[in-house]
C-alpha cells in the first residue's frame, strides 16, 4: 500500500462564474521512503496538489488515500486529524508563532494530539537539540536567523513523528548556503527514512530528490529521477 | 486540546495586550460592579424592613376590631355583647391554633414620679401582651400570671415614659420606683427598651449622642410601643374602669382592644377560622368584628422591595450585557488580526473545535477577570453609597450576590464568545495561511 495514492483526483475553483481547474484527474502514487520534488511553475497547480497531499484540503473529485486514511471526501475535522498525526509541514515563511519561544513552537502539534504537559515539553526539547537549537530554546523567532527558523519549523514538522514531511519552497526565504544546510537536513531525514516531499519552482533544488514530478496547467507533465 | 491549555493560552493572550484587554474588561467591571452594590442595597433594605417587621409583632400579630354593622343586622345589635374578656377566654379555651390572646382596657390618666407628671394613656393587659407585641427587656421583668391574678399595681414602662419620669435614671434604676397613676402607687417592675427602627438607630450613631434627634417630626412606628405604660388587666378594671359603668363586670365590660398570636404560620388561616367561630359564639352569631391582620401591609413592604431589586438589576443587567458586547467587540478584533496564527494552529492538527475553545475560553477569561475586579470595585461603590446616604440602610454584600454577579459575567462572556469563536473556527486552513 503506497502512502499517497491519487486516482482521477481533481480540484475546481469557482470565481465569478469561471471554473478554474487548479488539478485536473492527477494519478499520483508515493511509496514510503521516497523523496519527492514536485516542480512547475506558479500557477500550475502545484501549491494545489500540495495542499490536497498534506490534507488542507479535500477534492473536489476523485479518489484520495494518504497513509492509509481515505480522504476522498473527508470533513475538516479528519482532516485535522490526519495532519496532525501523520503529516508534518515546512513553509516557505517559516510560519512560526512569534510569541512562543523556540520550545513552545516546536512543541505545537503535540498540543493538539492531547499529550500531557510534562511529556510534550521532554519530547520537544529532544526535538529542539535534534535540530542543532539545543542552545536557543528560550529564544523567540525574532531573535534567531532564518535558517534557525527554519530549523524550528522543521522541528515542529517532526515533533510528532509523522510519515510524510512536505516543505513548500523550504530555501526560499534563506541565502544558498543556508538554503543547502536545509536541504542537507532533509536528505538526511529522508535517509533516516522519512518521506519527504518537496515543492518548489527551481529545478537545481529538485534535483536533490531522488524523484521529480512536473505539474502544468493542473497535470503531471513528466516524471524524471534526476 | 484539554480547556486548561487554552486557559493558558487565553490568559497569555490578555497578559500580551493589557490594555486593550482592560478595556474590553471594562463593562463588565462596572457591570459586576453595580450589580453586587444594587443587591447589596436591596439586601440593606430587606432586611432593615424584616426587622422592623418583626419588631412590630410580625406577621403571626393578629387584632380583633369592630366593625360597623351591616343594616339587614341592625336589629340584632343588642345581642352582641361586642368585644370582652369572654372572647379572651373563648379563644384560649376553643383556638388551640393561637398561641397567645391579650385583652386590653385603656384609660387616660394622670402619672408622676414625684419630680415629673404628665397625662398618659395606661392599658391593662394580659402577660400575653409582650409576647404578641414583641417586647423585650431593658431591665425588671415582665407583668406576671400573678400580677393579674391579684390585680397587683405593678407596671413596665417604656423607654420613654421612663426618661420623661426619671430622666436622670437608667433602666435598673428605674425598677423599684414608685409610679404614682391618679394617685394610687404602682411599682415599676419593668423598663423596657428604646425600640427604634435600623436607619433612626444609624442617623442617632452618626449625629452623635449630644445632638438632638429630628425624630420627633417624622413618623415613629414604635411611638407607640416606647410609650407604654402596662399594668395587669384585673388592676385596671377594678382601680380605674370598674367605677366608670357600675353595671359592668370584669367579664363583660367591652375591651379597648383584643390582639392574638398565631402559633404557626404555617396554620395561618385555619388559625382565623378557629378564632372567627370562637368569637361567634361569643358575639352570638353577629357579625361585628374583623381580623385585622399585617399580610397586606407585609406583603406591599415585600412587592416594593421586589421592585426595586428588579430594577436595579435592570440596569446592572443591561451595563452587563452592554459589558459582553465591547468583550465580543475585542474578540472580533483580536480574531482577524489573529487569522495567521490560528491558520498555522489549524496547519499543525487543530481542529475548527479546539480553536472554538480557544477563543471562547479567552472571552470567558476577559470576563471572569473583569468580574473579579468588578468584586473589588464594588466595595468601593459601596463604601461611597454609604458616604452619600449614610441616613438608609447599610447595603449589606452578600457571598451570594458576589458570586451571581461574576457568573452573569461569565455567562455574558460565554454568549459574547460564541460569535467570534465561530468565525475563528470555520477559518479554511489554506486562506488563513495565506492572509497577510
Amino acid at each position: 500500500m503506497p502512502l499517497v495514492h491519487l486516482e482521477g483526483v481533481s480540484k475546481f475553483y469557482r470565481v465569478g462564474d469561471q471554473e478554474i481547474r487548479a488539478l485536473d484527474s492527477v494519478d499520483l502514487q508515493i511509496e514510503e521512503g521516497e523523496f519527492v520534488s514536485i516542480v512547475g511553475p506558479s500557477g500550475s497547480g502545484k501549491s494545489t496538489l500540495m495542499h490536497l497531499l498534506g490534507c488542507l484540503d479535500a477534492p473536489t473529485s476523485g479518489r484520495m488515500q494518504i497513509c492509509g486514511n481515505d480522504l476522498s471526501s473527508a470533513s475538516q475535522n479528519r482532516l485535522a486529524d490526519v495532519r496532525n498525526r501523520e503529516i508534518g509541514f515546512v513553509f516557505q515563511s517559516f510560519n512560526l508563532l512569534a510569541k512562543l519561544d523556540v520550545v513552545q513552537n516546536i512543541e505545537l502539534p503535540l498540543v493538539y494530539s492531547g499529550l500531557p504537559s510534562a511529556e510534550r515539553r521532554r519530547r520537544a526539547e529532544q526535538v529542539a537539540r535534534d535540530v542543532g537549537l539545543g542552545d536557543r530554546m528560550a529564544n523567540r523567532p525574532i531573535q534567531l536567523s532564518g535558517g534557525q527558523c527554519q530549523r524550528v519549523a522543521i522541528g515542529r514538522a517532526l515533533v510528532n513523528n509523522p510519515r510524510i514531511i512536505f516543505a513548500d519552497e523550504p530555501t526560499g526565504n534563506l541565502d544558498s548556503v543556508t538554503g543547502k544546510m536545509i536541504l542537507d537536513m532533509f536528505r538526511d531525514l529522508n535517509a533516516s527514512g522519512k518521506t519527504i516531499v518537496l515543492v518548489t519552482h527551481d529545478s537545481d533544488i529538485a534535483a536533490v530528490s531522488r524523484r521529480v514530478i512536473e505539474i502544468h496547467d493542473g497535470k503531471i507533465r513528466r516524471e524524471y529521477r534526476p | 486540546m484539554n480547556l486548561f491549555v487554552a486557559l493558558q493560552i487565553g490568559l497569555s493572550e490578555i497578559a500580551a495586550h493589557k490594555f486593550r484587554s482592560f478595556l474590553s474588561m471594562l463593562g463588565i467591571v462596572l457591570g459586576v460592579s453595580s450589580l453586587i452594590s444594587t443587591l447589596a442595597l436591596t439586601t440593606g433594605i430587606e432586611r432593615g424592613t424584616r426587622a422592623f417587621m418583626q419588631q412590630v409583632g410580625g406577621l403571626e400579630y393578629v387584632s380583633v376590631v369592630n366593625k360597623e354593622i351591616s343594616n339587614q343586622m341592625f336589629d340584632f345589635w343588642n345581642l352582641s355583647p361586642g368585644r370582652t374578656l369572654r372572647d379572651a377566654q373563648a379563644i384560649s379555651a376553643s383556638a388551640p391554633l393561637i398561641s397567645h390572646v391579650s385583652p386590653e382596657l385603656a384609660f387616660g390618666a394622670a402619672i408622676s414620679s414625684g419630680i415629673k407628671s404628665d397625662r398618659r394613656q395606661i392599658r391593662g393587659v394580659f402577660p400575653d401582651h409582650f409576647v404578641i407585641a414583641r417586647h423585650e427587656l431593658a431591665a425588671g421583668r415582665f407583668l406576671t400570671e400573678l400580677d393579674v391574678e391579684r390585680g397587683l399595681r405593678s407596671v413596665v414602662v417604656g423607654d420613654a415614659i421612663s426618661r420623661l419620669l426619671w430622666p436622670d435614671l437608667k433602666p435598673v434604676a428605674v425598677v423599684g420606683k414608685t409610679l404614682l397613676i391618679n394617685d394610687r402607687p404602682f411599682e415599676v417592675v419593668g423598663v423596657l427598651p428604646k425600640y427604634e427602627r435600623e436607619e433612626d438607630k444609624r442617623r442617632r450613631t452618626i449625629a452623635g449622642p449630644g445632638k438632638p434627634s429630628r425624630m420627633g417630626q417624622k413618623w415613629d412606628p414604635f411611638r407607640q410601643k416606647n410609650e407604654s405604660i402596662l399594668i395587669p388587666y384585673s388592676t385596671m378594671f377594678f382601680d380605674f374602669r370598674a367605677g366608670a359603668f357600675p353595671m359592668d363586670s370584669m367579664e363583660s365590660i367591652r375591651l379597648d382592644a383584643l390582639i392574638l398570636r398565631v402559633g404557626e404560620l404555617a396554620h395561618f388561616r385555619a388559625a382565623l377560622d378557629q378564632v372567627r367561630a370562637a368569637l361567634s359564639a361569643t358575639h352570638r352569631g353577629v357579625d361585628d368584628f374583623d381580623l385585622e391582620t399585617r399580610e397586606e401591609w407585609f406583603d406591599r413592604m415585600e412587592a416594593s422591595i421586589r421592585a426595586t431589586r428588579l430594577s436595579g438589576g435592570l440596569i446592572a443587567t443591561i451595563s452587563l450585557v452592554v459589558g459582553g458586547i465591547g468583550i465580543m467587540n475585542i474578540m472580533l478584533a483580536s480574531i482577524s488580526e489573529r487569522v495567521r496564527e490560528i491558520g498555522i494552529r489549524l496547519a499543525v492538527g487543530a481542529r475548527g473545535r479546539d480553536i472554538f475553545i480557544q477563543i471562547i475560553i479567552e472571552s470567558i477569561s476577559i470576563a471572569f477577570i473583569g468580574g473579579l475586579l468588578g468584586v473589588v470595585a464594588a466595595f468601593g461603590l459601596i463604601e461611597i453609597l454609604k458616604l452619600i446616604a449614610p441616613n438608609e440602610n447599610a447595603p449589606i454584600m452578600t457571598l451570594g450576590g458576589i458570586v451571581f454577579s461574576v457568573g452573569f459575567a461569565v455567562l455574558a462572556g460565554f454568549f459574547s464568545g460564541i460569535y467570534p469563536a465561530l468565525r475563528a473556527s470555520r477559518l479554511n486552513p489554506i486562506a488563513a495561511l495565506r492572509y497577510e
